[in-house]
């Protein structure tokens, strides 16, 4: 890639609609999950600020904002401050390789998926931080659990991700999408129906969603690894958590669903239905199924994800070679 | 292991179960009332539990039918009824302490003449604690006028 003038002007506009994209995402998904919390208990969920309750949000995040930060004694200064930094940061990268339409995309890379992959693992490096710098026991216990959670469930998302990898024979997202038709029956969730399952899953643990909430498990750790941030450091834990939904979110629609491929007129519409239906999902999956215990969730992980997706990428791998021998 | 498997399957097809019970919720009616807007529909209050007040004899609504006993004042286990006798057996005081009340209904089952009950009064709303010591009396006769006029 060469680093023209105009290459360089693309990259940071990106990177600045990047930053408002994960901003509205946090207020709109922040509606969204309370009001469909409030449904689902039979509930009217936020209502009296605006109309429908539409302003909560603002107004909760503009508290979030004047709240002092307060620190407190015997924290890990430089860790302290740097975890938060740690945990938005990497995001913005995050978003640049992915398709969000036809022309729409930030940074066509070769290996879009490999930088993602990569860059999102130093979320986990951010959790630990966090917990450590604190000093505080349920900080620690988070930290940990976050830790192996993160690492344990990277494991099936990669194989997942890869089955798909191998049917398109590219890293590059955009040849991913390309491979992919406009009708339901032309995506890859018809080709691979069992990576995309396991990746549903492993995208819930990924992002430390309920019932996979165990770093911020509140009965049990009152709020893990961020119980002593306030303010604004607390602030951009919670941007980053909602972001990093949206991108497990936008990767499962680009990498299963067709992207930007959808029926009767293809464009970036159709990423961001697909990526917020996915979402909706995460929220709904939240708000019915209880925590599970630790062991549980390794469990599920190492019995039976890993050998599952091992499986899938073996037959994949067998399947796509008998083929080639045939045809 | 082959039933570890099937026990597994079977697991998936009750977390179906599940979050098709959430999504029908998600779409039937809220149970919530607005409350300055709507208030609850008071045949539905008929079981709640609020502060008590006094049963109005059977001849005269600004009469009670408490023959000042000291039973309830006996039983109740937060100490919150005072009851004075005066001539005769009707009670010239009855004062009930509601921020003491568990409302465990020991004073109302151990009435012998039925005097007490529980009121479904639910906006009940004070600002200090005094306004939550209740003359009962008094309160029984302010019924009888509305319910007069």
């Amino acid at each position: 890639m060469d680093l023209s003038i105009v290459s360089f002007v693309q990259i940071i506009v990106s990177v600045l609609l990047v930053i408002a994209l994960m901003v509205a995402n946090a207020v709109v998904m922040v509606y969204i999950e309370r009001k469909m919390a409030g449904f689902i208990q039979r509930r009217p969920g936020p209502y009296e600020v605006g109309p429908y309750g539409t302003i909560q949000a603002v107004c909760d995040s503009m508290k979030l904002l004047a709240k002092q930060v307060f620190v407190p004694g015997n924290v890990d200064w430089l860790l302290y401050f740097l975890a938060p930094v740690t945990a938005f940061l990497p995001v913005l990268l995050l978003y640049l390789p992915i398709p969000f339409g036809p022309y729409l995309t930030a940074m066509n890379v070769d290996d879009g998926i490999l930088l993602i992959l990569a860059f999102a693992g130093l979320g986990v490096v951010s959790n630990l931080l966090a917990g450590w710098a604190s000093n505080n026991k349920y900080g620690v216990l988070g930290a940990a659990r976050a830790v192996s959670q993160s690492v344990a469930y990277e494991i099936p998302m990669i194989m997942a991700l890869l089955s798909v990898v191998f049917l398109t024979g590219s890293l590059n997202l955009t040849e991913i999408v390309d491979s992919q038709g406009s009708w339901p029956w032309q995506w890859n969730i018809f080709a691979q129906p069992f990576a995309f399952f396991i990746y549903l899953v492993s995208l819930i643990g990924e992002t430390n969603r309920a019932p996979f909430d165990l770093p911020e498990a509140e009965s049990e750790l009152t709020a893990g690894f961020h119980t002593e941030y306030s303010g604004m450091g607390f602030a951009l834990f919670f941007l980053s958590e909602y972001a990093n939904m949206l991108l497990v979110s936008f990767v499962c629609a680009t990498f299963f669903l067709g992207g930007w491929k959808g029926p009767f007129l293809d464009g970036f519409w159709w990423t961001f239905i697909k990526a917020y239906a996915i979402m909706v999902f995460m929220v709904w999956i939240r708000w019915t199924f209880p925590r599970v215990r630790f062991d549980q969730l390794l469990n599920i992980n190492w019995k039976w994800l890993l050998p599952l997706s091992i499986l899938n990428l073996w037959l994949t791998a067998a399947i796509l070679k008998i083929l080639s021998k045939i045809y | 292991m082959i039933r570890a498997v099937w026990d597994n399957i079977k697991g998936l097809y009750s977390l179906i179960v599940g979050l098709s019970i959430t999504a029908r919720f998600l779409f039937s009616p809220q149970k919530t009332v607005h409350y300055p807007r709507k208030v609850v529909d008071p045949e539905s209050l008929s079981s709640f539990r609020g502060p008590l007040e006094l049963t109005p004899a059977a001849d005269n609504s600004a009469q009670s039918r408490c023959i000042s006993c000291q039973a309830c004042v006996r039983a109740c286990p937060g100490h919150c009824l005072t009851v004075v006798k005066g001539q005769g057996k009707a009670p010239i005081v009855w004062t009930y302490n509601f921020t003491l009340c568990c409302l465990c209904a020991a004073c109302v089952e151990s009435c012998p003449t039925g005097a007490l009950r529980f009121s479904h009064k639910v906006y009940m709303v004070a600002s200090s604690r005094q306004e939550m010591v209740l003359d009962l009396l008094s309160d029984l006769e302010k019924n009888a006028a509305v319910a007069n006029d």
